[in-house]
C-alpha cells in the first residue's frame, strides 16, 4: 500500500476541489460574510460587563438591528453601542439578562415590534426561545467555544465556503442547505414556506446593513415580502398577543433597571404597506404601544409621531435600506438630544 | 474540546509539532501529553479537572497498596475505596437527580408527601468512560493480573490520554500503560494512516451523522403527534445510523489521533449492523464497553459457571446495568432489558434449534438482527415512554392514521443511506478498512480521501457535540 501516494493525491484533490468550490460561489456573487450566530452574539454580550453609565445597549428584534447603525450612533454620541437585537425575537429575555445579570447602568434601547414584543412569555414559543437560546449560550459557553469562534473569524472574513447551515435561510451552499433545496411533492401537506434569503450584511460587532440589492432588485425584495406575509398570515406558529403577561414581564425588569440608575428608551421603528396594516390589526397602537408607554412612563418614540421619519425607504416593508437606516439613526439621535435623553460627554 | 472543531485542529497541530520536535525527551513528551490532555478537558469546564485528579490519585494509591499488600482484608479495603470513589462520582454526578426523582416518586407512592428540588448537577464529560478505565486498573491489580504502572506519570497519562478520554475506547491498563514505558514514534505509514482514520471518523460524524441523518431523527423524535408508519421507521433508521456514525466516528478519530502519536488503541466497532444475532452484536458494537462489562460484571456475577438460570440472571443484570450506564433514565434501562432479553432468547433458541449459518441465510439473520436492534434504539432515543410507545406502535402498523412529518426526500435519503450502511457492514463484516485499502489502488484511496475531506469542509456546521459525551 502506497499511503504516501494516496495522501499526496488526496491533498492535491482537496485543495483543487475546495478552490474550485470557493471560486464557483464567488462567481455566483457570493462574498465572505460574518455569520450572526450564537458565538458572535455571546462575544458581543460579554462586552456589556465592561460598559460605563454613558454607554448604550440595543435590544429588540431585527428592526433595531437593521435600523440603528452603530457608526452613525458612535459618530454622534462618541460611544459605540452594543447591538444585542436579533431577528424574529421578543426583546424580553435579552433585556432581562442585561438587567439581572450585569451591573450596567447606562441606556438600553428597547425595540418594540408590537407583534413580537407583546407575543408571549411562554419559554418554548419562538419569539422567546430564540433569544433565550442566545442568553443560555452566553452563560454556558465553554473556553473551547470561545477559542473556536476566535479562530473562525479570519476564515469567515476571507472565505465564502466556510459559511455554515442556518435554519430557515435559503440560498446557502453548505451540504445540508443544498440538500434541503431538493423537494419531491408535498407529502406533509403543510403550506410551502417561501424561500427566505439573507438580505443584510453583518459585521463582527453585529451591525447589520441591508444589502444594496434590496433597493435595486424589486424581485429580490419581493422574496422577503413574501416570507413576511406568509408569517403574518398565521403560518409562523406565532401565539396570539398576550399583552398583560408581556407587559408585566417587562415592567418588572424595567423597575429594577430604573432603580439602579439605568435609562430605558422605547423605540417603535418604521414599517409600511400591508405589513404595517397587519401589525395595526393584530396589535393596534392605542391598545398596545400607547398602553405600554403610559404604564411604563418611559421615554418612547414611535415613528408615526415624527414628520421626518415618514416615507423612509423600506424595500420589504419592515426594515430600512442602508442609507435610510443612517438617516433614521441620526434623526432619532437628534430627537433624543432635543428631549434631553442623551447626556454623555460628547453631546455635552 | 471537540474533534470536529477548528480549535482541535490547531491543538493537534501544536501537539504533533512539539511531540516530534527534538526539544523534549520521552518523559518530557509524556508530561506535555498529560498537560495537553488537561487542557483538552479543561477547555470545556476547568473545575471538573479536579475529578480527574481525584480519580487518578485514588487509583494510583490503591494500585500501589494492592500490589504490595498481602493481607486480604486490607487489600479488600483498598479495592472498595477505589470502587467507592469512582462509583460514588458516577452515582452523584450522573445519577444524583435520577435517584432523587425516583425517591420522591417512591415516597409519594407510600403516602409520604415529600418534594425535592432537582439538584441540577452538571454531568462531567466522559465520566462514565474514565471511571470505568481507572476501576479496571485497580481491579486487575487486585486480581494480580497486572503490575502497577511504573511511574505516576504513566498512570496519570493512562487516565487522561486525550484521544480517548471523553468517549473511549475504554482501554485496559495492560494495553495502554505499557505503551508509555518506551518512546513511541509513529512510522510514516502509521502517521498517514492515522490521518486517514481521523478524516474517516470526521466524515462519519460531520457528514453522515450530523448533516445527513440527525435532522430527520430529531424531527421524528421531537414530534408531539402519533406518527405515520413510514415516518416512525425513517426516524428510527435515521437515529440508528446517526448513533453508529457518531460514536464509531469518535472512536475512529481517537484511534487515528493516537496512531499519529505512535500509540495503538483497540478497535471499538466491527461493522455491528451486519451482526448475526445479539451475541455477535456485542462483539462488534462498543467492544471496549461490552468486554469491560463481561470481565468486571458478568463473570463476577457468575457468568456461565453456575448453571443456566444463574447465567441468565447474570446476563440480564449485566445488560440492565449496561443500559443504565448509558444514561440516568428508565428508557435506557428498558433498552438494556431488551438487549438482555434478546441475548437470552438467542441462547435458548440456539440450544434448541441448531442452524448452520452460511452466506445466504446469514444476510437474512443479519437483517433480522438489525431490525430488532432498531426497536431498541427507539427507547434509547425517546425522552419519554409515551414517545417510545407511540413510535413502536406506528412501526408495527398499529397506529392507523399517523401524522406525516417528513418530506419524501428525507425518507428516500434515509432509506438509501440505511441500505448502503447495511450492505457495507455485510460486505465488510469479515475484513477491515485497512485490509480493503491495501487491495485498492493508491489513487483510488486518494480520491476517496479527498472526497471525504471535501464533504467535511462543505458541511462543517457548528461543531455538534458527540452523542456519547453525555454518557
Amino acid at each position: 500500500m502506497k499511503l504516501k501516494n494516496s495522501f499526496l493525491i488526496a491533498l492535491i484533490l482537496s485543495i483543487l476541489s475546495l478552490t474550485g468550490w470557493e471560486m464557483y460561489w464567488r462567481s455566483k456573487g457570493k462574498v465572505p460574510t460574518v455569520q450572526d450566530d450564537n458565538a458572535i452574539w455571546a462575544t458581543t454580550r460579554a462586552k456589556v460587563n465592561n460598559l460605563t453609565n454613558e454607554d448604550f445597549v440595543f435590544t429588540g428584534s431585527s428592526r433595531v438591528h437593521f435600523d440603528l447603525q452603530l457608526d452613525q450612533w458612535e459618530a454622534y454620541t462618541g460611544k459605540r453601542p452594543i447591538q444585542l437585537a436579533m431577528g424574529g425575537a421578543s426583546p424580553l429575555p435579552i433585556f432581562r439578562d442585561v438587567v439581572r445579570n450585569t451591573n450596567f447602568t447606562g441606556t438600553i434601547v428597547v425595540g418594540v415590534t408590537p407583534p413580537l414584543f407583546f407575543s408571549t412569555t411562554f419559554p418554548q414559543a419562538p419569539p422567546i426561545s430564540g433569544p433565550q437560546e442566545k442568553v443560555d449560550y452566553y452563560k454556558d459557553r465553554t473556553y473551547a467555544q470561545r477559542f473556536n469562534h476566535w479562530l473562525s473569524m479570519p476564515l469567515q472574513h476571507n472565505f465564502v465556503f466556510v459559511h455554515s447551515y442556518e435554519d430557515m435561510i435559503a440560498g446557502n451552499f453548505d451540504l445540508r442547505s443544498l440538500l434541503e433545496t431538493i423537494t419531491i411533492g408535498n407529502r406533509t401537506g403543510n403550506p410551502k414556506i417561501p424561500p427566505f434569503y439573507e438580505f443584510g450584511e453583518f459585521s463582527e460587532e453585529r451591525n447589520v446593513r441591508m444589502l444594496e440589492r434590496m433597493t435595486k432588485d424589486p424581485d429580490f425584495a419581493k422574496t422577503v415580502i413574501d416570507i413576511w406575509m406568509f408569517c403574518l398570515k398565521g403560518n409562523a406558529g406565532m401565539p396570539p398577543p398576550d399583552k398583560e403577561s408581556t407587559m408585566a414581564f417587562f415592567m418588572e425588569d424595567a423597575e429594577i433597571f430604573k432603580k439602579r440608575g439605568g435609562k430605558i428608551i422605547l423605540l417603535r421603528a418604521p414599517s409600511s404597506n400591508e405589513f404595517r396594516a397587519i401589525e395595526a390589526k393584530i396589535t393596534p397602537r392605542t391598545n398596545f404601544w400607547d398602553e405600554l408607554v403610559i404604564s411604563s412612563e418611559l421615554p418612547a418614540y414611535h415613528f408615526e409621531d415624527y414628520k421626518q421619519l415618514q416615507g423612509l425607504n423600506l424595500p420589504e416593508w419592515s426594515h430600512l435600506s442602508a442609507e435610510a437606516a443612517d438617516f433614521y439613526t441620526l434623526e432619532i439621535l437628534k430627537i433624543l438630544e432635543n428631549d434631553g435623553i442623551l447626556t454623555n460627554q460628547k453631546i455635552n | 474540546m471537540l474533534f470536529n472543531s477548528l480549535g482541535f485542529v490547531v491543538f493537534l497541530v501544536v501537539i504533533l509539532a512539539v511531540y516530534y520536535s527534538p526539544l523534549l525527551n520521552w518523559s518530557g513528551k509524556k508530561i506535555m501529553l498529560l498537560l495537553a490532555s488537561y487542557v483538552f478537558y479543561g477547555l470545556w469546564n476547568p473545575p471538573l479537572i479536579a475529578l480527574l485528579w481525584i480519580s487518578t490519585m485514588v487509583d494510583w494509591t490503591a494500585g500501589n497498596k494492592l500490589a504490595k499488600e498481602e493481607r486480604p482484608g486490607i487489600r479488600k479495603f483498598w479495592l472498595l475505596l477505589s470502587m467507592f470513589v469512582n462509583l460514588g462520582f458516577l452515582a452523584f454526578f450522573k445519577y444524583g437527580d435520577f435517584l432523587l426523582e425516583n425517591f420522591v416518586v417512591l415516597a409519594n407512592s407510600v403516602g409520604w408527601d415529600f418534594q425535592a428540588k432537582p439538584m441540577d448537577i452538571i454531568l462531567p464529560m466522559g465520566i462514565s468512560f474514565y471511571t470505568f478505565q481507572t476501576m479496571s486498573y485497580t481491579i486487575d491489580i487486585y486480581k494480580r493480573k497486572i503490575e502497577p504502572a511504573q511511574t505516576f506519570l504513566d498512570f496519570a497519562l493512562y487516565v487522561t490520554f486525550f484521544p480517548q478520554l471523553v468517549a473511549g475506547p475504554i482501554v485496559r491498563a495492560k494495553d495502554l500503560i505499557t505503551q508509555f514505558y518506551e518512546e513511541k514514534k509513529a512510522t510514516m505509514q502509521q502517521f498517514i494512516w492515522g490521518l486517514f482514520l481521523l478524516t474517516l471518523g470526521l466524515f462519519q460524524k460531520v457528514v453522515l451523522a450530523d448533516t445527513l441523518l440527525s435532522h430527520t431523527s430529531d424531527t421524528v423524535f421531537g414530534a408531539k403527534e402519533v406518527l405515520n408508519f413510514w415516518d416512525a421507521w425513517t426516524g428510527t433508521l435515521a437515529f440508528s445510523g446517526q448513533i453508529f456514525f457518531d460514536f464509531a466516528g469518535y472512536s475512529t478519530c481517537a484511534i487515528g489521533i493516537a496512531l499519529m502519536l505512535g500509540i495503538i488503541l483497540p478497535d471499538n466497532f466491527k461493522y455491528p449492523y451486519a451482526s448475526i444475532g445479539f451475541s455477535d452484536l456485542w462483539k462488534r458494537w462498543h467492544i471496549s464497553l461490552s468486554s469491560w462489562l463481561k470481565d468486571y460484571l458478568y463473570i463476577p456475577l457468575g457468568g456461565n459457571r453456575h448453571g443456566i438460570t444463574r447465567m441468565y440472571v447474570a446476563l440480564a443484570l449485566t445488560m440492565l446495568l449496561g443500559g443504565l450506564w448509558h444514561g440516568a433514565a428508565w428508557t435506557f434501562v428498558i433498552w438494556g432489558a431488551l438487549h438482555g432479553t434478546y441475548l437470552i432468547a438467542e441462547r435458548i433458541l440456539r440450544s434448541r434449534i441448531p442452524i448452520k449459518i452460511n452466506a445466504w441465510n446469514g444476510i437474512l439473520f443479519a437483517f433480522l438482527t438489525y431490525t430488532l436492534i432498531n426497536f431498541t434504539w427507539v427507547f434509547f432515543r425517546a425522552r419519554e415512554f409515551v414517545t417510545a410507545k407511540n413510535m413502536i406502535l406506528s412501526m408495527l402498523f398499529l397506529n392507523g392514521d399517523g401524522t406525516k412529518v417528513l418530506d419524501t426526500f428525507s425518507i428516500l435519503k434515509v432509506g438509501i443511506l440505511t441500505c448502503l450502511l447495511f450492505l457495507c457492514h455485510w460486505l465488510m463484516r469479515n475484513t477491515s478498512v485497512r485490509e480493503v485499502s491495501k487491495r485498492i489502488p493508491s489513487w483510488l484511496l486518494g480520491i476517496v480521501w479527498a472526497a471525504m475531506f471535501f464533504l467535511i469542509a462543505i458541511s462543517q456546521g457548528n461543531g455538534e457535540q458527540f452523542i456519547y459525551f453525555q454518557f
